[in-house]
């Protein structure tokens, strides 16, 4: 890949950047939002489970180190502009990118890359900030290996993502009802990443059933990679299913951008 | 008054038509919130299974609590949804029609129409909340008159919180999730505050009223609050609608009608 190639991407990522910089004040109140959330989430949690005890197969500084890894991979995973693709089909702008020779891919790409910099930034100063304000029993992992399978994992979650907002983004060229879809996906995901509780915690069979939906490789298989516990089977079992859910959510997509091609009037230009 | 209630009529019609127009639309928002709702009860309920009790209350207690916020949540997003379009008629200028017309503006901006789509979750939120009063059991008739009377402050709480968005909306256009910001400090209530710890339970009470408006209705049912907490309750609501009044006049003046 020539570094030409790459430049005008970078500075799409930059741009991004730049702009949530212009915007100061409206960032800083999404990441207090961010923070609120996280903390009726750690209270929540705090109350369930006593200090000395195991609740729902948890103790207490488990759950805690869960939540607050959470937040992190939430920051690096969800933090995405792509629900704007729906929009700009709907509205025909996606017209300017046809014209123009860049990749509508890419652009999102280094769209999500500029805002997920932004926010791993400020989740790193908050998450710091809370740990030395709350002083929560927070566990580090010692073996680097689990380390590695957890960023593996956590780089497959942002492509999963990636992949599932973009297709939502796509109803674009069929409907001008693009929010509705989206919300139901978010409620979804929101329970079933595991973002507010790790998903485990489930009577048997539903847990089951989850794991073979791509939700749990967004937030909740990441997070135990890195905690330490999973056993091989099911590290190997996680892994496999993520590649499956890549595989199909892209092979969907570029039969579902073609399709759309083909429908897109450029209506509203 | 009839004046008024005939332009939020006339208005609530229209807000109707518009969230109408795409029927598949209207449908999936209300499986979305049907779906929230069930999840998070399921998960009070798997917790409290294991648990017995959270912070003190028991299971059908912690739904009554979680029941309660979502009343208030609900009516306040059904009767003030137009301050969700506040940000973008300021950055465009549009609040210039709202000015100019022989309707207070701050009316306009509040109660510019009903949402349609949260009615049958507020009605069915309503059963369910009886349903789960009925479980809690020993409630008196003087808790159930504290109760209604600490909602209506939770309502009063809620307006106030709204015109102060409009206000920021106003001061300072940089912001477009003012409303969004207020929707999360909320959802802090959504369990009981006791499960907070201080400083942030007292923050969360009495700097930032989301205890009083979304704990203390049940608290008061349960006979878990005191007088003095209940007359100090309806004074912050107070205090805290005409502040936001106040405010409300403080911002208009700072508005330049930029874009129009």
């Amino acid at each position: 890949m020539k570094w030409a190639a790459v430049k005008p991407y970078l500075q799409v990522a930059k741009n991004t950047w730049n702009n949530a910089l212009t915007y100061r004040i409206n960032v800083l109140l999404w990441r207090f939002r961010m923070v609120l959330q996280l903390l009726a989430t750690y209270f929540l949690w705090l109350a369930v489970i006593p200090a000395n005890k195991t609740v729902l197969g948890y103790s207490q500084s488990a759950m805690l180190t869960y939540v607050l890894a959470s937040a992190v991979i939430s920051a690096i995973v969800f933090s995405s502009l792509v629900g704007a693709v729906g929009e700009e089909i709907n509205k025909g702008d996606l017209s300017n990118y046809l014209l123009k020779p860049v990749n509508y891919f890419a652009y999102w790409l280094a769209r999500d890359a500029g805002d997920k910099a932004m926010n791993i930034c400020f989740a790193v100063v908050e998450i710091t900030l809370i740990i030395l304000i709350l002083r929560p029993p927070v566990f580090l992992q010692a073996n680097l290996l689990y380390v590695f399978l957890s960023i593996v994992s956590v780089v497959m979650a942002i492509l999963l993502y990636f992949l599932m907002n973009f297709l939502l983004g796509l109803i674009g060229f069929w409907s001008s009802e693009v929010w509705a879809p989206r919300f139901i996906f978010f409620t979804i995901y929101a329970f079933f990443s595991g973002g507010i509780f790790p998903l485990d915690i489930l009577p048997k069979p539903f847990f089951i059933f989850f794991q073979i939906l791509p939700f749990p490789y967004l937030l909740y298989f990441p997070i135990k990679l890195y905690l330490g516990q999973l056993s091989i089977l099911e590290i190997i079992l996680g892994f496999l299913a993520s590649g499956i859910w890549l595989f199909l959510l892209f092979k969907f997509l570029q039969w579902g951008w073609q399709k759309g091609l083909k429908q897109y009037t450029a209506q509203g230009r | 008054m009839k004046k008024y209630l005939k332009v939020w009529w006339l208005l609530t019609i229209k807000g109707t038509q518009i969230a109408l127009s795409s029927r598949m639309g209207a449908i999936l928002f209300l499986i979305g919130k049907l779906l929230r709702l069930s999840f998070f009860v399921s998960l009070i309920v798997l917790i409290a299974a294991r648990t017995n009790v959270i912070a003190g209350y028991t299971l059908w207690q912690m739904i009554f609590f979680y029941l309660t916020f979502n009343v208030i949540d609900t009516l306040a997003q059904l009767l003030l949804r137009e301050v969700y379009e506040f940000h973008y008629n300021i950055t465009s200028g549009y609040f210039d029609n709202y000015i100019v017309k022989p309707v207070a503006p701050l009316f306009r901006a509040l109660f510019g129409g009903s949402d349609i789509l949260d009615v049958p979750i507020f009605l069915l939120l309503i059963i369910a909340t009886i349903f789960a009063a009925f479980h809690i059991g020993h409630i008196s008739f003087l808790g159930i008159i504290l109760y209604f009377l600490l909602l209506i402050n939770s309502m009063l709480i809620a307006l106030a919180f709204h015109i102060g968005v409009l206000c920021l909306g106003i001061l300072t256009t940089e912001i477009d999730n003012a409303i969004m910001f207020y929707r999360d400090l909320t959802q802090m209530g959504r369990m009981p505050i006791d499960i907070y710890k201080e400083p942030l339970r007292g923050l969360i009470t009495f700097i930032v009223p989301v205890g009083i408006m979304m704990t203390f209705p049940v608290k008061a049912l349960l006979g878990l609050l005191s007088w003095w907490i209940i007359i100090l309750s309806l004074a912050i609501g107070i205090v805290l609608f005409l502040l936001s009044l106040w405010f409300w006049k403080y911002a208009l003046r700072f508005y330049t009608s930029a874009s129009s």
